[in-house]
């Protein structure tokens, strides 16, 4: 029961993004992907889910190719794979509890007369149910991450993408969504990918590491192994500092 | 030197044409899904259609009422002046002006101004959804963009054009006769003479008024779900949503008139 991505390439027009992404994660593990912006992490998960079609190479969920599937046959894939969007994308014109209850209806995950009652028990577990009738509009980023985390949890999902989860938020916020994070991928074993390159969270919560640099995996492996490498590449993430070997793009 | 010059020319002009082959592709899909959506009632939310019609049709009465009844006014002030000059007979003005008005000015006329309003209200908030990637978060929750956001506009815009045609063309007919009697003294019995109507232009004006309406929607949703990256994409979706639907009726109004005047007339 894993995620794999084999050789993954891709282009947007002579851009070549990927180069060649491999990696995996099992069920039960939290990947993190991580990486300087704009070299494509993003870009890497979106093909889990069909957002994105690779020009080449192939991705596995569960040992089922997804890389050739049309747009209907991802919906089994979808209630498999959720995702947590970098900007929450919270329908506005929504409210929080109707924004957790649209998958749980369009989905036919529970009988339409319970879909109100579970949307609530999901925000309950992010701790959202007080604000279940207001609109995104009137909440914070903080709170929009978590009404999304409980929309992505109303599919049932094997595994959950999070995209750069933390960005944007306070210390305080941030590290309250990490736990949520870890206490989600514990207590369900759901399979986490996390696209980040915030370093208190890849060094709080992760299980493993996969660095992009240059369109490729550049490092696999755990947490421990990721902070003791003396790679001067490595070492210039983790300091972030701006002199040294690493090329970013736009810079 | 010129090798590398022909051949960039070539790389531009080739570029060009599958962007185009691409662009219309992608337009035809969203036309027939939509088509097909109209048939999807499950998938459509409660009330949306009516929540459509009104932002469609209530929130146009104002600025249809206003530009078509002014237009209706001018139109005869000015036919009305230069007949005098010629004959001075006026007889002929109202029918003629209620014929010309069902027929071709009130169904697109009504469409065009639809399709500023209208259309650039679509591609803005559908353009503004995907650029946050709402549209994403859509398709991962088990919904058809099209027809969550598309088909409702259009079913609203097609019943809301034909109401709104139908009442601006009463409106430029009263304000036109408004104008013939308190300017030039035409008695309203020889204004309102509807002898001139024919079935045919009745067909045809109805006909244009649903295909308009149909029109607007679908192009500007297209330009709302193609949009590029940031603020500025929305910026461009938005102008690409009224210029591509006021051309789109531009050219059905030509190509129903054209079969009109083959085949009813």
């Amino acid at each position: 029961m894993s995620i794999k991505f084999k050789d993954v390439h891709k282009s947007f027009g002579s851009k070549k993004v990927l180069k060649g992404i491999t990696m995996q994660v099992q069920k039960g593990e939290i990947l993190f992907v991580i990486g300087t912006s704009g070299v494509g992490k993003s870009v890497t998960i979106k093909h889990i889910i069909g957002l994105l079609k690779p020009t080449s190479g192939s991705i596995e969920v569960d040992g089922e190719k997804v890389e050739n599937l049309k747009e209907k046959q991802f919906i089994p894939i979808r209630k498999k794979v959720a995702m947590v969007f970098q900007g929450s994308s919270l329908f506005d014109s929504l409210s929080v509890l109707a924004n957790v209850a649209l998958p749980l209806e369009k989905h036919k995950i529970v009988p339409a007369n319970k879909v109100h009652a579970k949307a609530m028990d999901l925000l309950t577990e992010v701790g959202m149910k007080k604000y279940a009738s207001v609109f995104p509009a009137e909440i914070g980023d903080g709170m929009k991450k978590r009404v999304a985390i409980a929309r992505a949890l109303a599919m049932q999902p094997d595994y959950i993408l999070f995209d750069e989860p933390t960005t944007g938020l306070d210390p305080v916020s941030a590290r309250r969504v990490d736990k949520l994070i870890l206490r989600l991928a514990k207590d369900r074993g759901t399979g986490t990918i996390v696209v980040s390159h915030d370093l208190p969270s890849i060094f709080g919560i992760s299980d493993k590491i996969a660095m992009v640099y240059q369109g490729k995996i550049y490092f696999e492996g755990s947490r421990e192994e990721y902070k003791r490498s003396e790679d001067p590449i490595i070492q210039q993430f983790i300091k972030g500092t701006s002199s040294g070997p690493m090329e970013t793009p736009g810079f | 030197m010129i090798k590398q010059i022909s051949t960039n020319i070539f790389a531009t002009i080739g570029d060009k044409t599958i962007n185009i082959f691409v662009a219309a592709k992608t337009l035809f899909l969203v036309t027939l899904n939509t088509f097909r959506g109209v048939f999807h009632f499950k998938s459509r939310e409660k009330g949306e259609i009516l929540k459509q019609a009104y932002e469609i049709g209530n929130r146009s009465f104002l600025f249809v009422s206003v530009t078509l009844s002014a237009l209706g006014m001018v139109l005869v002030f000015q036919v009305c002046l230069q007949i005098n000059k010629i004959t001075g007979d006026q007889s002929q003005v109202g029918p003629e002006f209620i014929k010309g008005m069902i027929h071709a000015f009130v169904p697109i006329l009504t469409a065009m101004m639809l399709a500023t309003r209208v259309g650039a209200g679509i591609a803005a908030e559908i353009g503004s959804m995907k650029v946050t990637e709402q549209i994403d978060a859509l398709r991962m929750s088990g919904v058809d963009p099209i027809d969550y956001l598309i088909v409702p506009r259009f079913i609203a815009s097609i019943f809301m054009t034909f109401i709104l045609g139908i009442y601006a063309a009463l409106l430029v007919i009263l304000a036109g006769a408004f104008m013939a009697h308190h300017s030039f003294g035409v008695n309203y019995n020889v204004f309102f003479v509807f002898d001139k109507v024919t079935w045919g232009d009745l067909i045809i004006g109805s006909t244009k008024l649903l295909v308009h309406g149909s029109a607007i929607p679908v192009v500007s949703g297209y330009c709302g779900l193609t949009t590029k990256v940031g603020s500025e994409g929305v910026g461009t979706a938005t102008t690409r949503a009224v210029i591509n639907s006021s051309l789109a009726v531009i050219i059905l109004d030509f190509i129903i008139s054209a079969i009109g005047l083959m085949t009813i007339q």
